[in-house]
């Protein structure tokens, strides 16, 4: 539609001219084709998905799909920090934390009517590590997983690991039915990443025991669910369920005002706040989704100015308390490491606040008075609400105060990616959301420690410049202890990673739950996003 | 003959009689006959004019006119226009207002840069094409084919993000996109205008090629250039604007009108903050086919 509205260039008239001119001026959307049904229930969403293959799949909205059609073994409970049983009834773990026993629901069965048995877990457990995807960094560490009897399944780890269990309630180690899998091209053993050929079939076919099947998947249009018959838990009142692509906000809002979709799940608070019908209900309810800014002293262009002590006054200029009214109009908190509020670990650490003075004073100090030019490149997105172009004109601002010029360079995700993997980016700005509840997980993508996703690009060519021995030993004992202890090592950790002003968290955006006012049961989810199950219309 | 011919330029000669004129039939000066053509304009076209002459005006002297710096925080977010701020403010606390007419000095030297760019090019290589004819006429005619035979906005699209955002490589992506159209309309004019006696008589005369076509053809063949040029000018405006739209033109935080409208538009129901950018954009496009119907009413014997 856009590239019909600009190819009216063509056009030597004034009504195409005025129209063209106006139709850029307000935007115009796309339409929706849903009609409200009872039995049906319409979700608007922006869809990010990369396949539907629980071992290869890595976004948000296949949690979503992946909680719905899959189960895993354990899950998260509503208050978002307690497991709970799913389709293991029970667990145990020995006390050195290196093995752990799960004793499976015998009422369980998968959509096909088969039960759920030991070998659909073990082949699962070693597809996802094997088939080395996104998601398998969940089971780095497993070395075996055996059947012990139909019922009950052994994981075995190689060192002590107190977050296993939380890290298999992430939707991504779904319990597929083996047999049925492995007769459509899916490979569990080693050759599973260059033997398994499945990921076709896995866009058209679900193979789990969740409360929905695939009902049919068309990218960029819709993800459509249907009820399962079998499953052995509270059925849906939901016959169908459809994730239609509504691209921004606006037009969400827009879709759910007018009775098209039940749910939208991406309006920014400035929307919401501006949306004016009676009949949708919107909840602001915190997340543990942050965006950051991210320092690469190794990147090819930061030519060795980014140093820990331009970065602490970099850290400093930044104005954190605007930064929360100007991306989300105050609805957000500010976050003070890369592990979000209310995960182990961070109760009492130090907030970040702004300190010109002392970022100047430290500027001078590094050998910059007058500041320097730096390029930033991110992607050109809008994520939980947050614009992350209005977001980097803030920092661009803030950081004049201290005399430091930042161009800015928004990118596609892809260029920008290529971007940060190669040469690396000296200012970036980027989005995280949990994939479990449990801080190992941030400190194994953002520590500075080697082999960490954000070691190897903050350093580039040189590692050993930001990599920070102490986040490998405190993570090696917060895995090795549990809860109180475990949390404060994770506290430790905390500080070592604001200390490193690699990753710089701005803000911790609330996410708007909204939706028509006839619905109960919707809520956020740490793991699963949206549990759609507990969703029915009152 | 051949002396006055090599002496005047051809289109002199085609509105003078050959023998001296008496005293009284002086030529008219330049600015009495601008005066003429002016005056028979047609309203719609004047206005135009007025609304293009605003913004060129406004391109080259907004900074002195005291308006908030349109990259500062003026007060709070997100506010609707009032007294203080015409056109509220943007999510950024910025002055809509003044951003909009900031905006000016992106777009419209852009569009004067890229239409006589593309002037420049497209009437040179089809001046040439049209009047040495052969291969070269062959390779210059087959080039512009390629070029018309992608989707404006798809080739702008596909240059801009080859080259990387930024206005510099969408001015050159637009020049791309907008050189096959002059081309064509000089060569079509040359084919034309070669052929008549006057230019027969320079050849005979002894006249270089050279200056055959740049003293005897060319002046000739500007009417609907100068039409398509002044339409384009507004097209080239919503080009742009719809490149820094989608992310491919200016940077931020550069008021341009494309990216203002794009961050209005993830703020619709704030709507003054794509209003501003909107109408500018709307202004300048409406003015641009006023005036080139109304030039073109005026030069274009064909359509009398």
């Amino acid at each position: 539609m856009f590239q019909q509205r600009l190819t009216a260039r063509m056009s030597r008239r004034h009504v195409p001219a005025l129209l063209t001119a106006s139709a850029l001026a307000f935007a115009a959307f796309t339409p929706m084709v849903f009609a409200q049904d009872s039995d049906t229930l319409v979700i608007a969403r922006s869809m990010d998905v990369n396949s539907l293959d629980p071992a290869r799949a890595f976004c948000d909205t296949c949690q979503i799909y992946l909680s719905s059609t899959y189960e895993t073994l354990v899950t998260l409970a509503p208050d978002n920090q307690s497991l709970v049983p799913s389709l293991a009834a029970s667990w145990d773990i020995n006390p050195e934390t290196t093995e752990f026993t799960f004793h499976l629901n015998p009422k369980a069965v998968f959509a096909d009517g088969s039960p759920v048995e030991a070998k659909d877990v073990k082949w699962s457990f070693e597809r996802l590590l094997n088939l080395k995807g996104s998601p398998s960094f969940l089971l780095d560490g497993m070395t075996s997983v055996e059947a012990v009897d139909a019922k009950t399944v052994k994981v075995t780890v190689t060192g002590p690991d107190s977050e296993f269990v939380n890290k298999i309630s992430a939707t991504y180690a779904a319990i597929i039915n083996s047999d049925v899998a492995i007769e459509h091209g899916a490979v569990a053993d080693a050759s599973a990443a260059t033997a398994d050929t499945s990921e076709n079939w896995f866009l058209e076919n679900s193979a789990g025991s969740g409360p929905f099947t695939l009902a049919g998947y068309t990218p960029e249009s819709e993800l459509r669910f249907a009820r399962n018959e079998a499953y052995y838990g509270t059925k849906s009142p939901f016959s169908t369920v459809v994730i239609t692509q509504v691209q921004d906000a606006v037009s969400q809002a827009q879709a759910l005002e007018s009775g098209a979709v039940d749910i939208a799940m991406q309006i920014d608070p400035d929307t919401a706040a501006s949306m004016s019908t009676t009949d949708v209900t919107t909840e602001v309810v915190p997340s543990f989704n942050f965006v950051y800014v991210a320092f690469s002293p190794g990147a090819a262009t930061a030519e060795g100015v980014l140093t820990p002590e331009v970065r602490e006054a970099l850290a400093l200029a930044i104005d954190y308390d605007g930064m929360l009214d100007f991306t989300v109009g105050g609805n957000g908190v500010k976050q003070s490491s890369p592990i979000p509020n209310g995960f182990p670990g961070t109760a009492g650490l130090p907030e970040p606040k702004q300190d010109i003075a002392k970022a100047k004073e430290l500027l001078a100090a590094a050998g910059h008075p007058d500041g320097f030019t730096l390029s930033a490149v991110y992607p050109n997105d809008n994520v939980y609400g947050v614009d992350l172009n209005l977001m980097m004109q803030k920092v661009q601002q803030d950081w004049a105060a201290i005399g430091v010029t930042i161009d800015l360079q928004p990118q596609t995700y892809p260029v920008w990616r290529d971007q940060l993997t190669g040469d690396g980016i000296p200012v970036t700005a980027v989005y995280y959301a949990p994939d479990y509840y449990g801080s190992g997980q941030y400190v194994a993508y953002f520590a500075m420690t080697a082999g960490t996703p954000w070691a190897g690009r903050a350093g580039g060519k040189t590692p050993e410049t930001v990599v920070n021995p102490a986040e490998a030993n405190l993570y090696a004992k917060a895995l090795a202890s549990t809860g109180e202890a475990s949390a404060a090592f994770y506290n430790q950790i905390g500080l070592e990673m604001i200390k490193d002003k690699i990753i710089i968290p701005l803000v911790s955006p609330n996410l708007v739950l909204a939706y028509k006012s006839d619905l109960a049961g919707v809520r956020y989810s740490a793991c699963c996003n949206l549990p759609i199950n507990e969703i029915t219309r009152k | 003959m051949a002396d006055l011919i090599d002496r005047e330029p051809a289109a002199t000669i085609l509105v003078r009689p050959v023998f001296a004129a008496p005293e009284q039939h002086r030529r008219p000066s330049r600015g009495t006959v601008a005066w003429r053509l002016l005056r028979k304009l047609p309203p719609t076209a004047l206005i135009g004019g007025v609304v293009i002459l605003f913004w060129i005006i406004c391109a080259a002297t907004v900074q002195f006119w005291g308006l908030p710096d349109p990259l500062a925080l003026a007060g709070k977010r997100l506010q609707e226009p009032s007294a203080a701020h015409w056109l509220g403010t943007d999510a950024l606390a910025r002055d809509v207002l003044s951003r909009t007419l900031y905006g000016a000095r992106f777009s419209v030297p852009i569009a004067i840069a890229v239409v006589a760019a593309a002037v420049a090019i497209g009437s040179l290589l089809g001046a040439i094409a049209g009047y040495v004819g052969g291969w070269i006429d062959g390779l210059v005619m087959r080039a512009v084919d390629v070029t018309v035979s992608f989707p404006p906005i798809l080739l702008a699209m596909t240059v801009s993000a080859a080259l990387g955002p930024g206005l510099v490589n969408a001015s050159i992506a637009m020049v791309i996109v907008w050189w096959p159209i002059y081309a064509r309309l000089m060569r079509a004019q040359v084919l034309e205008v070669r052929e008549r006696e006057h230019v027969e008589a320079a050849v005979a005369g002894g006249a270089g090629s050279f200056r055959v076509l740049t003293k005897h053809i060319m002046p000739l063949c500007w009417t609907p250039t100068l039409v398509n040029a002044t339409m384009d000018f507004g097209a080239v405006v919503l080009l742009a604007a719809s490149l820094s739209f989608i992310g491919l033109g200016a940077t931020p935080p550069s008021p341009e009108w494309g990216s203002m409208i794009s961050e209005g538009a993830s703020k619709f129901y704030n709507w003054w903050i794509a209003f501003g950018p909107g109408m500018a954009i709307l202004s300048v496009v409406l003015a641009c086919s006023f005036l080139g119907d109304g030039l073109r009413d005026l030069l274009d014997t064909k359509e009398r």
